[in-house]
C-alpha cells in the first residue's frame, strides 16, 4: 500500500493541480461534462473502495446513499434550507441511513450481505417512486449549485475536490490501524474477531464514511443534471457501475478506482454510438474478463507482476485469494 | 359469505396461481444456490432468455407458448450447461464475491445482447386462451391461462422434487452438497453432475419463462426483478431445501397478490424485499426451518 510521504504528496498535489487546470483547455461543455462524470465516478469508486475494497464487503446497494444525497438536497432546499447546507445535511442523513442499514446487513455474510444491500436500495427506489411527497415517478427538479456562466467548470472542479478528499481518506485508510483492521476482516472475518477486532463496529464505520462521500457525489450529480427521477439516481445500475469501476481498476488499491473510472467511462463513451442503448454489454464483457484473467483488477495485477519481478513471491493476496467461506 | 372474505380468498387463489411459477423459478435457484452454493445473479436473465425463445417460436412459427415453453426449457438446459463449463466452472472455488461479479457480468451480457438483437420494444403475446372469459365458480374467478400454467408448473415441481430425491443423479448431487471432498471418492463425477445440475436449474428458469410469457409484457430487462425474487424464495424456504423453495414460491405469490389487493400493485415488489430482509434478520434458516438438504 502506498504511503503518503515525501515526493508522493507532491505527486498527488501535482496531479490534482493538473486536473484542476484541465477545464481551461477543454474545448466545450460536452467534453467537460464527460470529464465531470469520469472524475465523479472515480470519487464514488474511491468511496466504495472503503467497504468493497479494504473491508471486502461486496455492497451492490450504494445507489441508496447516492440517491439520498441527490433527493435529500432537492427536498431540503425546497424546504428553504440554504443550498450548500442542504448538500451537507443530506450527506449526514445518508450517513445516518448507513448506520441503520449497516447494523442490519453487516450481521449477514457473503451473498446474503450483497442481496440485502440490493434489497434496501430497491425498497428505497420503490418507495420514492410510489410516494408523491418525494416527487413519485415524475421526479423532482434540483437547485443549481453554480451559476450558469461557469456551470460545468465549477461542477468539474467540485468533482475533482471530492475525488481528492476521497483519495486522502483511502490513503489514510491504507496505512492506518483502522485500515489494517478492515483488511483483516476481509481476509478472514472469524479470525479477525477472534483476535479482538470489533468487526461489526469497523465495518459500520467504513460504510458510514463511504456513504457520506457517496451522498456528496449524489448531490453534485443531482444538481448538475438539474432533474432527478428514481430511475436515474436510485437505479441499481449505478450500484453495479460503482462496484465494477473499482473491481476493474483493483479493489483495495489506492489507484484502482481512478484507473477503473477512466477506462470504463471512456470505453462506454466511445462505444455509446456504436451500441446505443447497449452500453452495459461493454461492462458485462469487461467484468467477465476481469474475473477470469485479472481477479485483482488492473492495478492489483500490475502490482503483483511488479512484486514478482523485484521480490520473491509476494504475500499480498487481496480479494481473489479469499477462501470461499470455509466451503459453507 | 361476507365480501371481505371472498376478496381475501380470491387474492389468495390468484397468489397461488402465480406462486406455482415462482416455485419453479425458486426451485431452479435452490438447486444452483442452495445445493451447489453457486451464487447465481443471472437467474432472472436466463428466465428472460427463456421468454424470448418462446416468443420467437410464437412470433415466427406460431408455436403456442404452452408448447413452446418445453423448447425454452430444453434450449436453456443446453445453454446453461455451456455457460457453466465456460464461465462458472473456472471460478467454482473462488469467493462468493467473484461468483456474484461473474454472474452479474453474464446477466448484463445476456440482457444487452437480447436488446441488440430484438430491440428494447415491448412485445405482447396474445393467445386465444388469455382472451377467454375466466373460469368461474361461486363468487370466485380464475384466469384460464394462469390455471393452465399452474397445473403444468405443478407437474414439473413434483417431477423435479422426485428426481432430486429418488434418482441416482439426484442422490449424487446431494452427496456432493453434503461433502465435496468425499463424493468423488465414492465414484461420483463431480464436474459432470455439477454441470448437469446447474443446467437443470437454468432449465427450470427457462420453463418458467415460457409459461410466464402469455401473462407479461416482454422486454430485455424483464427478468431483473426475478433474480431478486428467486433469492427471496430460496431464503424464505430455507437454504438448500428444494421442497422449501416450492413452498417459498407459493408464499411469495400469495404475499404479492394480497399486497396488490390491499395496498396496490406498485407496492408488491417493495413488500417482497421487506419480507426478505425480515426473514434474513429474524429467522435466517427460512420460514420452514430446515437448514440443508
Amino acid at each position: 500500500m502506498t504511503a503518503l510521504r515525501g515526493w508522493r504528496i507532491f505527486a498527488l498535489l501535482g496531479v490534482t493541480a493538473v486536473f484542476a487546470c484541465l477545464p481551461l483547455f477543454l474545448p466545450n461543455d460536452y467534453v467537460l461534462q464527460v470529464f465531470f462524470r469520469i472524475v465523479l465516478f472515480a470519487a464514488l469508486g474511491l468511496a466504495w473502495n472503503l467497504v468493497g475494497g479494504y473491508a471486502g464487503q461486496l455492497s451492490l446497494g450504494h445507489v441508496a446513499y447516492f440517491g439520498v444525497g441527490a433527493y435529500g438536497m432537492a427536498m431540503l432546499y425546497a424546504h428553504h434550507v440554504p443550498l450548500w447546507l442542504s448538500v451537507l445535511f443530506s450527506a449526514l442523513i445518508a450517513t445516518g441511513f448507513a448506520a441503520i442499514i449497516g447494523s442490519i446487513v453487516f450481521r449477514l455474510r457473503g451473498p446474503y450481505f450483497t442481496l440485502s444491500t440490493i434489497a434496501f436500495a430497491e425498497v428505497l427506489r420503490l418507495s420514492v417512486t410510489n410516494l408523491p411527497a418525494a416527487g413519485g415517478a415524475i421526479g423532482l427538479s434540483t437547485p443549481a449549485l453554480f451559476p450558469p456562466g461557469a456551470f460545468w467548470k465549477m461542477f468539474y472542479l467540485s468533482a475533482v475536490a471530492l475525488a481528492f478528499v476521497s483519495f486522502l481518506v483511502n490513503a489514510w485508510t491504507s496505512r492506518s490501524r483502522f485500515g489494517y483492521y478492515l483488511m483483516a476482516i476481509r481476509e478472514d472475518e472469524d479470525t479477525a474477531a477472534a483476535v479482538g477486532i470489533d468487526t461489526a463496529n469497523y465495518k459500520l464505520r467504513a460504510l458510514m464514511a463511504s456513504a457520506f462521500l457517496t451522498a456528496l457525489g449524489g448531490g453534485l450529480y443531482g444538481s448538475a443534471f438539474q432533474f432527478i427521477v428514481p430511475d436515474s439516481v436510485l437505479s441499481g445500475e449505478i450500484s453495479v457501475q460503482i462496484a465494477i469501476i473499482t473491481m476493474l481498476g483493483g479493489a483495495g488499491t489506492l489507484l484502482g478506482p481512478v484507473v477503473g473510472a477512466v477506462l470504463l467511462l471512456a470505453a462506454s463513451e466511445l462505444f455509446k454510438n456504436k451500441f446505443q442503448e447497449s452500453h452495459l454489454l461493454t461492462y458485462g464483457i469487461l467484468i467477465v474478463i476481469v474475473v477470469l484473467v485479472l481477479p485483482e483488477g488492473i492495478v492489483g495485477g500490475l502490482k503483483q507482476l511488479f512484486q514478482r519481478k523485484t521480490k520473491p513471491p509476494a504475500s499480498v493476496a487481496p480479494l481473489a485469494a479469499t477462501p470461499a467461506q470455509g466451503g459453507d | 359469505m361476507p365480501r371481505f372474505l371472498t376478496d381475501f380468498i380470491q387474492a389468495c387463489m390468484d397468489g397461488l396461481l402465480t406462486g406455482a411459477l415462482y416455485a419453479l423459478i425458486g426451485m431452479g435457484l435452490a438447486l444452483i444456490f442452495g445445493v451447489m452454493r453457486i451464487v447465481n445473479f443471472a437467474h432472472g436473465a436466463f428466465l428472460m432468455v427463456g421468454m424470448y425463445v418462446s416468443w420467437v417460436l410464437f412470433d415466427k412459427f406460431q408455436v403456442n407458448p404452452y408448447i413452446g415453453f418445453l423448447i425454452s426449457g430444453l434450449f436453456l438446459f443446453v445453454f446453461g450447461y455451456l455457460v457453466y463449463r465456460a464461465l462458472i466452472q473456472p471460478i467454482r472455488d473462488r469467493s462468493d464475491f467473484m461468483q456474484i461479479l461473474m454472474t452479474t457480468g453474464i446477466a448484463l451480457i445476456l440482457v444487452d445482447s437480447v436488446q441488440l438483437k430484438f430491440g428494447a420494444d415491448y412485445h405482447q403475446t396474445i393467445i386465444d386462451l388469455t382472451n377467454r372469459p375466466p373460469f368461474s365458480f361461486g363468487a370466485f374467478t380464475l384466469n384460464r391461462a394462469a390455471l393452465l400454467s399452474f397445473v403444468i408448473a405443478g407437474v414439473f415441481i413434483v417431477g423435479l422434487q422426485q428426481f432430486v430425491v429418488r434418482s441416482r443423479t439426484g442422490q449424487a448431487l446431494r452427496a456432493i452438497a453434503q461433502n465435496r471432498e468425499v463424493a468423488p471418492l465414492m465414484g461420483i463425477n463431480v464436474t459432470m453432475i455439477q454441470g448437469f445440475s446447474f443446467a437443470l436449474g437454468i432449465a427450470m428458469a427457462g420453463l418458467a419463462g415460457g409459461l410466464l410469457l402469455p401473462a407479461l409484457y416482454l422486454f430485455p430487462s424483464v427478468g431483473e426483478d426475478y433474480t431478486l425474487k428467486a433469492f427471496v424464495i430460496v431464503v424464505l424456504g430455507g437454504m438448500g431445501s428444494i421442497e422449501g423453495a416450492a413452498i417459498g414460491g407459493l408464499v411469495l405469490g400469495m404475499t404479492e397478490s394480497i399486497t396488490s389487493a390491499y395496498l396496490g400493485q406498485q407496492w408488491a415488489l417493495a413488500v417482497d424485499f421487506i419480507l426478505f430482509l425480515l426473514v434474513l434478520s429474524l429467522k435466517p434458516s427460512g420460514i420452514f426451518g430446515r437448514q440443508r438438504a
